[in-house]
């Protein structure tokens, strides 16, 4: 573990800064030099058409994509820094995916459990007393005993909300945490979105629900073709986007 | 011609190409010498269950062994040839290609007769042992494949949910691919047990003492010695022998992938 991990992050350092970051896909460049931040206690959301590179920024926040350069810092932390004990930094972040995600071998319970006890190293006992406490939150305390295949969608990405929950981070990353949803269950894990942001929860959304972003984040951003475009207050970007590609994906998709 | 004459003709001519077939080996065989050779079964009343006591008892062990060690070498083999490191990849594919290229026996010989003296080590059960020793290395090689085929149907949405949640990749290999990548890979690797469970018989090309010999080997010196020597009727029991171990684990196979499909 590295030094720099014991610390505890300076009040005023943003929870996730990036700076001049770039990503190719081979021959392809994904992210054009994002400069970005997300403060404690905010919630941005990422808005932008497909192939905008939004899920790649998000995903680099936590290195499940390796930045070709730039910098990326978790409260602090420079995590393209070699010397950085990623697991330790992924640990702080929970990660919520479009495709749920869930490990279909074990019980929703055991999903809940696995890396409190493996990383954490938490005793069976209180892994199992956060586990249920999380899955009371996302109103799923009677499907402890489920496999995740007996689950609908909504169910499931409520399952992996509480996962991440379980390991009480700092932050969470959502990407396109509704997209992959029948629409009737999309309000129930939007909902509890909402509760996670009322509480304080730092969170970093990549959606397409316009509502949630106007209604639930604090700051709005819009990425086009590898940089962001806009940014701002959501009901400021939504309501009088300053940028013709803003406007011209907004009057497409609301 | 109609289509239909013409298929009703073909199939008509089948059937007495195969009733030709029939009559001449029917008349031309000397059934008693078939029967006297083949299904003997006068001597082998005497002297059957050496080969279910020593044969098959014997059989079922060097396949445990050979299936456990195999599997272990396999896992490595695999977890090597998914490696980030070049070195590893590369090793991996020399081996796998090194041992699925040769021969079986040619393994079996030369670790047989040449692991003792080229490293000075005996294992347990002499000679015997130390072509059990080819019997692995080759077992691993072909399972290796199947094991790394395994890992890699794991759906990568797996392992980035493991990593997120902060879990190393070792630990995201044990707790989460490989259980995932076993299920996957239980029918064809039943299907490697069942291969290997008629590779053992190469064993009999090596030197075992009387209670060590496997089924083949039994069947074999009972053509030579014994009650039933003088006729190939142990073998043809062998054959039954091998064939009740064998079918049972081929029905399972086919069982278990019509259930895989379809949960699917």
């Amino acid at each position: 573990m590295s030094a720099l991990s014991t610390e505890q992050p300076a009040a005023g350092v943003p929870a996730i800064q990036v700076s001049d970051l770039h990503k190719y896909f081979g021959d392809n460049e994904v992210l054009k030099g994002i400069d970005f931040h997300v403060d404690n206690g905010e919630v941005v959301c990422v808005i932008g058409p497909s192939g905008s590179g939004k899920s790649t920024l998000l995903r680099c926040v936590n290195l499940l994509e390796a930045p070709t350069s730039g910098r990326i810092l978790v409260e602090g932390i420079d995590v393209t820094d070699p010397e950085t004990d990623v697991d330790e930094v992924r640990a702080r972040i929970g990660m919520v995916f479009q495709q749920f995600n869930l490990f279909p071998h074990m019980t929703v319970l055991k999903n809940l459990c696995i890396a409190q006890q493996k990383v954490l190293k938490r005793g069976k006992a209180e892994a199992v007393e956060v586990a249920r406490a999380n899955l009371a939150k996302v109103g799923l305390a009677d499907r402890e005993g489920a496999y995740p295949a007996h689950l609908s969608g909504g169910q499931q990405q409520r399952v992996a909300i509480a996962r991440a929950l379980s390991m009480n981070p700092d932050m969470m990353l959502f990407d396109e945490p509704t997209s992959a949803l029948d629409p009737e269950l999309v309000g129930d894990v939007l909902a509890i979105m909402k509760d996670l942001a009322a509480e304080g929860m730092t969170m970093m959304v990549v959606t397409h629900e316009m509502g949630f972003a106007r209604e639930v984040g604090d700051k709005l951003v819009f990425m086009d073709g590898g940089v962001i475009v806009e940014e701002g207050d959501p009901r400021e970007v939504l309501g009088n986007p300053q940028h013709q590609r803003t406007q011209a994906f907004l009057s497409k998709v609301l | 011609m109609k289509r239909s004459t013409r298929r009703r003709l073909r199939h008509g001519s089948l059937y007495v190409l195969l009733l030709a077939v029939v009559l001449v080996l029917g008349f031309t065989l000397d059934w008693s010498s078939v029967q006297q050779t083949f299904f003997n079964t006068e001597g082998l009343k005497h002297n059957w269950h050496d080969l279910v006591v020593t044969g098959v008892k014997n059989t079922v062990i060097y396949t445990a062994i050979a299936f456990a060690a195999g599997l272990v070498l396999a896992v490595v083999l695999a977890l090597m040839k998914l490696s980030e490191v070049g070195i590893y990849r590369w090793l991996a594919t020399v081996y796998i290609e090194f041992f699925r290229g040769l021969p079986a026996l040619v393994t079996i010989l030369a670790m047989g007769f040449g692991f003792p003296i080229a490293f000075g080590w005996r294992p347990p059960g002499g000679t015997l042992g130390a072509g059990l020793i080819g019997l692995v290395l080759v077992a691993g090689a072909y399972m290796a494949e199947t094991i790394r085929a395994g890992i890699q149907a794991v759906p990568k949405g797996q392992t980035e949910a493991s990593r997120s949640l902060g879990m190393s990749s070792g630990k995201t290999m044990t707790w989460i691919v490989l259980p995932q990548a076993f299920r996957i890979i239980v029918p064809p690797l039943t299907n490697e047990m069942v291969l290997l469970i008629k590779d053992t018989s190469l064993l009999a090309f090596i030197g075992a003492t009387v209670g060590s010999r496997e089924l083949t080997n039994v069947a074999r010196d009972m053509m030579t010695s014994g009650a039933s020597a003088g006729t190939a009727t142990s073998l043809t029991m062998a054959g039954v022998l091998y064939l009740v171990i064998t079918l049972p684990l081929t029905r399972l196979v086919a069982w278990m992938e019509k259930k895989q499909r379809r949960a699917r």
